[in-house]
């Protein structure tokens, strides 16, 4: 008996000597990120003997003129080919539900917002990437929670996030310095970076101005609008959380918006737009950025690339009269609560029909990585916007941006809170941008639209499945995406 | 070897005979569209059916769907917003025809007429209809802007009754659905002064010369002679053009998305939207169908008015 256990202690131990090194073997070599998933690339293709290996890349075609020089930069260090395919970013989800369906395994990479993970995963489209991570060990330190959790769906790493695109508020600067003085002696304070929406909305009704206007010693030539921001359909819901100020659903799944919260903030949604351009509900960023650049808005609530859009743009008439406040709060229980939307969010998941998703993990890790990732971000040409911490040390992003706003960026990062991260989001967004243009229309009371909007976010639930989305949501919660707690 | 070669050569000596009988061959073309008809039309028409019967959205995989009876058409025709997406595309469709058919008449009237210049003038009307729908939502988009050449003509008109010379063609409901009914009308009339075109030209010349003998007015010409005998070509132009413009689409994407909030959703629009955007796949496939049902009910009604048309004016025919 004795000799016998001895033998088991024996092969314990040889198992577990063998079994170490090969846990320890499993971690790439390499002492930066984006070392080891370079290493991690090459050996994969020496392991696979892979002749002329490609990845295609379903490519939001926003960044089309700024992702080839990365792509490049990547085939040079490995070998490996990117065929990069660009479509428009409304495009993109149904795309990548087509290959749920069809599964034909040509795509590798997808590109897109972390949004559209929840459907993509129920679909059985996008590849868990843990066990990749286990071996290339990406570094995610220095982001914010809010955004660093967008990357797990369900307990699962499926998305790699480079783009800090929670809203940011922006003013004028030099039409403040111009009404200083009067401001301070109406309001009893500077005019600077309002505190709550309400306030918002004060000093968007107080810079308002007509046509032709003579105010502050200054003629305008054209209106001046008090504010501008997104209200159309497809834009109405990455802001409206920030009105909101805290989690949508309780932890059953059931709407809290058909609350006096729910319509305080439907009011305040829509009574600011009467200061913004009438056109405002058909715009999206095609619109709303030249005429942030073309000097005729106050204020403007926006992606925080708009900073960057109005330093740099050619055309722009605001260069340097920008200053970047945190997003306002909104007052709940007397305390006030500011929630910054991550309103899209560049980044890439991985296919599960790829042919070789181990290949297509290390280009997005590499890609993502903290120093090749602060390169990115402050390309020129490029959407990205500031997400870590380093990036208010790096004098390219900082000289792209100015410390000002990435310091206003990096505060509005904690408290950063993710879209509605569950299957069928497009349709819950899709019944609160309805019932939002309605309100903006004055075609319904808020009160009636919380309500509408509460039994249409009902029926999506009941249709998609109650049980599944109060996994997914309790899920989203607890992982601190959305910042709020049940 | 050689056995089993010639065993080939009867075999396909057989086939070739058989085929080449009478009655086999003459069933070969039927068989021919039949098997067409099978592959193109009641294939998907019967996957379309079945998928309505599920209870599948496309964010679960399909070996998850399961059989859920006819809930999918209890969930679309409880739907309000179908229905009113539905409601909005009658009221397009209306309008633009209407539109399409008095524009296309009119002009094909003034056209068919010997003149100077008549071919390039009736190759300039018919260009609108060879443009890729995506360029003129494009263009539309363009001349719609707030400052675009648009509101730049009609300004002087608006200010002359102290009306606002800028109009919000994409941003204001009602604006909005004008702005996509007058696109639809500037692509569309073409066809429909195509038709009526080829319905003028083959006015018999003889009838027109006997009314004018006898002493009619060319408003009694028009009235009496000319209108009727146009009937089967304004009968045609109504049911095709109605039927295309029941599935509006491209302008309602590209100049307003829908917008603003639901102004311009029409219901091809909306069902893009609920299997695209919200993977409702089976749901789509219920709505589809019911829309089948309902259109072809319009388009049988279409072909019995042509097919009515048509026996009138054979009767009438001179022998």
């Amino acid at each position: 008996m004795m000799k016998r256990i001895l033998l088991g202690i024996i092969a314990l131990a040889v198992a577990a000597g063998l079994a170490l090194p090969q846990a320890f073997g499993q971690t790439l070599p390499g002492a930066t990120v984006e070392e080891r998933a370079i290493n991690g690339a090459k050996a994969y293709i020496k392991k696979h003997n892979l002749k002329n290996p490609t990845l295609t890349v379903l490519q939001n075609a926003l960044f089309k003129n700024a992702q080839p020089k990365y792509d490049r930069q990547w085939t040079k260090l490995t070998g490996v080919k990117i065929k990069s395919i660009p479509y428009g970013y409304t495009d993109i989800p149904s795309k990548i539900m087509a290959e749920a369906v069809a599964k034909t395994g040509q795509w590798d990479v997808f590109n897109h917002f972390p949004y559209s993970i929840p459907d993509a995963w129920g679909a059985g489209v996008i590849q868990p990437l843990d066990a990749f991570a286990k071996k290339g060990k990406p570094d995610f330190s220095g982001i914010e929670s809010g955004l660093r959790a967008q990357q797990w769906y369900q307990g699962k790493l499926t998305f790699f996030l480079l783009d800090g695109d929670h809203l940011a508020l922006v003013i004028r600067k030099d039409i403040a310095d111009l009404a200083r003085k009067d401001y301070k002696a109406k309001f009893g304070k500077e005019p600077g970076c309002p505190e709550t929406m309400s306030e918002w909305e004060q000093m968007a009704k107080y810079f308002h101005t007509k046509k032709g206007q003579t105010r502050w010693g200054k003629k305008f030539d054209k209106p001046l609008y008090g504010s501008l921001a997104y209200r159309s359909i497809n834009f109405s819901y990455r802001h409206f959380p920030a009105y909101f100020g805290g989690l949508l659903f309780d932890k059953d799944m059931n709407p809290k918006i058909n609350s006096a919260r729910g319509i305080q903030a439907i009011k305040e949604f829509a009574s600011i737009v009467k200061y913004m351009p009438p056109d405002v509900q058909g715009w999206g960023t095609p619109q709303i950025y030249p005429f942030w650049g073309s000097g005729q808005a106050f204020s403007v609530m926006s992606f925080p690339s708009i900073v960057g859009y109005g330093n740099k743009n050619p055309k722009s008439t605001i260069k340097g009269q920008q200053i970047t406040c945190m997003v306002p709060g909104v007052k709940v229980g007397g305390k006030l609560v500011r929630r910054s939307p991550q309103a899209a969010g560049a980044g890439w998941a991985v296919s599960r029909y790829s042919k070789h998703p181990e290949l297509a993990y290390y280009f997005l890790q590499w890609l993502t990585a903290p120093t090749k990732g602060d390169e990115i971000i402050a390309d020129p040409k490029g959407f990205w916007d500031p997400m870590r911490a380093s990036n208010m040390t790096n004098p390219a992003v900082v000289s792209k941006f100015s410390k000002q706003m990435i310091k206003t960026t990096l505060a509005n990062a904690k408290v950063a809170t993710s879209l509605l991260m569950i299957e069928g989001n497009y349709e819950y967004f899709n019944v609160l941008d309805k019932n939002l243009a309605l309100v903006m229309q004055g075609n319904i009371s808020a009160k009636e639209a919380a309500k509408r909007v509460e039994a249409g976010w009902n029926k999506v639930t009941e249709d998609i499945g109650r049980k599944n989305q109060i996994k997914a949501w309790r899920s989203g919660v607890n992982s601190g995406a959305y910042i709020d707690k049940f | 070897m050689a056995e089993a070669g010639r065993k080939r050569s009867a075999q396909r000596r057989g086939i070739s005979s058989w085929l080449a009988q009478e009655r086999v061959f003459r069933l070969i073309p039927f068989i021919m569209v039949e098997g067409l008809f099978l592959l193109l039309l009641a294939t998907p028409f019967v996957l379309t059916v079945y998928i309505s019967l599920l209870k599948w959205r496309a964010n679960r995989p399909f070996e998850m769907a399961y059989f859920h009876g006819l809930g999918n058409y209890a969930r679309v025709l409880s739907d309000t917003d179908f229905w009113w997406a539905l409601g909005r595309t009658f009221y397009f469709a209306a309008v633009a025809v209407s539109l399409e058919l008095l524009i296309g008449f009119f002009l094909a009237m003034l056209a068919y007429r010997q003149f100077r210049g008549r071919r390039f003038y009736i190759t300039i009307f018919l260009i609108p209809m060879m443009v890729v729908p995506v360029v003129v939502g494009y263009n539309f988009s363009m001349i719609y802007v707030d400052s675009g050449p648009l509101n730049q003509i009609l300004a002087p008109f608006l200010e002359l009754f102290g009306f606002n010379p800028r109009i919000r063609w994409l941003s204001y409901p009602a604006a909005a659905q004008w702005a996509v009914i007058l696109s639809d009308v500037w692509q569309w009339t073409s066809l429909t002064f195509l038709i009526f075109l080829s319905g003028f030209t083959a006015l018999p010349q003889q009838l027109t010369n006997a009314a004018r003998i006898l002493g009619a007015s060319r408003w009694q010409i028009f009235w009496r002679v000319h209108l009727p005998l146009l009937k089967p070509a304004i009968v045609i132009a109504v049911v095709i053009r109605s039927m295309e413009a029941l599935k509006l689409f491209d302008q309602a994407v590209l100049l307003t998305f829908g917008g603003p909030g639901t102004a311009t959703e029409t219901i091809a629009f909306f069902l893009w939207r609920q299997v695209w955007q919200f993977n409702k796949y089976s749901f789509g496939a219920a709505a589809s169908v019911v829309l089948l049902v309902l259109f072809s009910g319009l388009i049988f009604y279409g072909i019995h008015l042509l097919v009515r048309e048509r026996a009138i004016v054979q009767e009438e025919q001179p022998l």
